[in-house]
């Protein structure tokens, strides 16, 4: 069996006044896109570090494509885009990918085809312009975040990690990004993505890790992790806007213990101990113009919201005791 | 091993093949032209001036010392002193004399008057006064003269012969300074002493600003955010490593072409003297050997080492330009220092204060290459402060590396000194 791309065990890391990650341990399987969510602030950018070795774990033990993280040579042959962006602004871009490829062992040769045609592939060649001979500072913002995204699988690596790769980036280049990610699936390669934009996240991963405030909530192949909130939603569409009376119904407490209110579109959770033929008789009684009612699996976004906030709040109960 | 080299390269191809290396390589030969033909050039011109003898000689000492001095000063018994009009004035009378005297000069009807008074008859002093007070070898000139004219009379009043004292006193010598050590000649003491100078301040040109560029390099790799994807892939210490010895061997490299360009000049030089029209005139060359060069080399090798690695870990730890500017200040002061000593060392390079200026690791680099030229230092000595430089840039490295690792990935404020030292403790 192969190893495990990542494996994280019990790695906690403390900055002078706050402690960035708690007690931490994950295992990405090879050949997944695995996405890191949590708020700002979670510590996800840190985790990312230290499976870097950029900043070193105070405790706990990750290993890397099956070797210690700190082992020479695992570096070449993981990916890394940075959640801050930025390139030598006086340098040419070829010059530039270079000098990245050559940090992680690729030959003059491979290097200068593999920046071809990553070129074309980005658009960032084309039959008018080679913007490979101009200067970084000459790029768009746009433009820049291509290359440096050139720079992190110029090497072919088995591992890519990207922190927060879709902020600052215009939808056709979000998409652009989400295609080239799932190409490198395709193609093997494990990717981890870090982000708080559930939406991409929901569609791109095999597999996600929530966390919050330091701490794993939640992880596993996307599709568990939903049926195993999946009992109790219930998506429900109205016809126009809810009468109070329905409205009363939602915020009753002992039925429905959570709404996602989008006005005439309501994601519900149903009470511990309520069922959903009860809510169902309860709403046509109440006069509700239904167009829909539907048990479902919960969104990302609802799972996200839900264990996040319950995290915070076992967190509160920890420190007061 | 590799990726130190990628990270050499980098900084070294990048910088030479900039604008500004181009310009300062070629400009430095440039300078150095300057340095070969000005000192020839000004050296033409120190003969005195011509219209020297036309002065007033305000003679109040009752003598025929006013008389003498304008036979001296227009080329013995047998000159022509119709230029230099000697007047005599009682004592009483040297205050009205003198203000018309300035205000002929001040009319450029003079180039200047002498004041002899009882004093020059005792042989104490004269006075000059004139528009060409601060022109070195007038002075000297009309100062000869008046040595020479003084001496002649005491010996004649004294009871000698005055055609004896003629020939005693005609003696135009000239006095050529030459250095010394125990190996034997030094060469000129001047062109040691310039030659000196130049080495301390190119030293301490070079080490500044190579050693600001490395500041620069660092803040810009932080800035820009580049840092976290370069240490992504190699580790902090070899990115520094990489980034301090990459700009070294810039500096090395243009010292190099500067110093092949300065050998071709000098071996060239009467050439393209007589090419420019320039007299040939024979110039001396400070006598230094390969062993000095190689020790000078050293110097600035440490020196480099010392102060970029220092000026890292200052562009590791702040977030803008003006961060940057105030936090290198207690660096760049160090710097200064050395600078600072550049006159007293001159003065005396044997004295206390030139031996301990040149034994602090911190202004050695400067200070000690310029004792080097100007005097005798034992190997002993020159060893220790060379190990003692050196030690001290194994220290600034080991704090700069820590301080590096934790401060490229350090946003918002600049640390204060206690966080740095927490620093130190994260990287350890």
């Amino acid at each position: 069996m192969t190893p495990p791309a990542i494996q994280v065990r019990g790695v906690s890391k403390r900055f002078a006044d706050h402690l960035a990650v708690r007690d931490l341990s994950l295992t990405v399987p090879q050949g997944t896109v695995y996405g890191l969510l949590g708020p700002n602030g979670a510590g996800k950018t840190t985790t990312i570090r230290m499976l870097l070795n950029i900043i070193a774990p105070d405790t706990g033990q990750i290993s890397i494509l099956g070797q210690p993280f700190d082992s020479s040579g695992i570096t070449d042959r993981v990916g890394y885009l940075p959640e801050e962006r930025g390139l030598y602004r006086k340098m040419q871009v070829r010059r530039v990918l270079r000098f990245l490829a050559e940090l992680k062992g690729v030959d003059r040769r491979t290097a200068d085809r593999r920046i071809g045609e990553w070129l074309d592939r980005l658009g960032l060649r084309t039959a008018e312009k080679d913007w490979g001979t101009a200067k970084i500072d000459e790029l768009s913002r746009g433009m820049q975040q291509k290359v440096q995204f050139i720079g992190t699988v110029l090497h072919e690596p088995e591992l890519v990690i990207l922190d927060e790769p879709f902020s600052g980036l215009d939808p056709i280049n979000t998409q652009a990004l989400k295609d080239t990610v799932v190409g490198l699936r395709e193609r093997g390669r494990t990717v981890v993505f870090s982000t708080h934009l559930m939406d991409s996240a929901e569609r791109l991963c095999d597999h996600v890790c929530i966390i919050a405030r330091g701490t794993k909530v939640v992880d596993g192949p996307i599709a568990e992790v939903r049926s195993a909130h999946g009992q109790h939603h219930v998506a429900l569409g109205l016809d126009g806007a809810a009468p109070p009376a329905v409205s009363a119904l939602l915020s009753d407490r002992t039925l429905v213990s959570e709404v996602d209110d989008s006005g005439r579109f309501f994601e519900l959770q149903l009470a511990p101990g309520a069922s959903a033929q009860q809510l169902l008789a309860r709403l046509v009684e109440a006069g509700a113009p239904i167009r829909r009612f539907e048990l479902v699996q919960p969104s990302l976004n609802q799972i996200f919201l839900q264990r996040v906030g319950a995290a915070n709040l076992v967190d509160e109960v920890t420190v007061n005791a | 091993m590799r990726k130190f080299l990628a990270v050499f390269k980098r900084e070294y191809l990048e910088r030479v093949r900039s604008r500004w290396f181009v310009f300062a390589t070629v400009f430095g030969p440039l300078l150095m032209v300057a340095i070969i033909f000005v000192p020839p050039l000004l050296g033409s011109r120190t003969k005195a001036s011509a219209d020297v003898n036309h002065v007033a000689i305000l003679d109040a000492t009752g003598t025929d010392i006013g008389r003498r001095i304008a036979l001296e000063l227009n080329g013995g018994v047998a000159g022509d002193t119709s230029a230099t009009r000697v007047v005599t004035v009682a004592p009483g009378d040297l205050a009205a004399a003198e203000s018309t005297a300035t205000h002929d000069v001040v009319a450029q009807r003079l180039q200047g008057y002498f004041v002899l008074d009882s004093a020059t008859t005792a042989g104490r002093s004269a006075r000059y006064a004139g528009r060409n007070a601060s022109s070195i070898s007038d002075i000297e000139q009309l100062r000869a003269a008046v040595r020479q004219s003084v001496l002649a009379y005491r010996l004649e009043t004294a009871g000698l012969d005055p055609d004896r004292v003629r020939s005693l006193t005609e003696t135009r010598l000239s006095l050529d300074a030459e250095r010394l050590n125990e190996r034997g000649r030094g060469g000129s003491g001047t062109v040691s002493l310039i030659f000196g100078i130049v080495v301390a301040l190119l030293l301490y040109m070079s080490i500044f600003l190579y050693g600001f560029t490395v500041m620069r390099g660092v803040q810009e790799e932080k800035q820009t955010r580049v840092a976290e994807m370069v240490l992504s892939s190699a580790r902090a210490d070899t990115l520094l490593a990489g980034k301090v010895l990459g700009i070294g061997a810039v500096g090395l490299t243009q010292m190099l072409a500067w110093a092949l360009a300065s050998v071709l000049l000098f071996r060239y030089r009467e050439g393209i003297m007589a090419a420019a029209g320039l007299p040939a005139i024979p110039f001396q060359l400070p006598d230094i050997a390969v062993g000095m060069m190689l020790v000078l080399l050293l110097f600035f090798v440490l020196g480099f080492l010392l102060y970029a690695t220092m000026f890292a870990s200052v562009g590791a730890m702040v977030n803008s330009d003006q961060e940057a500017q105030q936090a290198a200040q207690p660096v760049t002061f160090l710097l200064i220092a050395a600078i600072l000593f550049l006159q007293p060392v001159m003065q005396n390079p044997n004295s206390r204060l030139a031996e301990i200026v040149s034994w602090i690791p911190f202004t050695a680099p400067v200070i000690m290459p310029l004792r080097l030229t100007l005097t005798t230092v034992s190997t002993t000595e020159l060893g220790l402060v060379l190990l003692g430089i050196a030690l001290t840039v194994v220290a600034s490295i080991w704090f700069a590396a820590r301080i590096y690792r934790v401060g490229l990935l350090m946003y918002g404020k600049r640390p204060t000194l206690r966080e740095l030292f927490r620093w130190l403790r994260y990287a350890g």
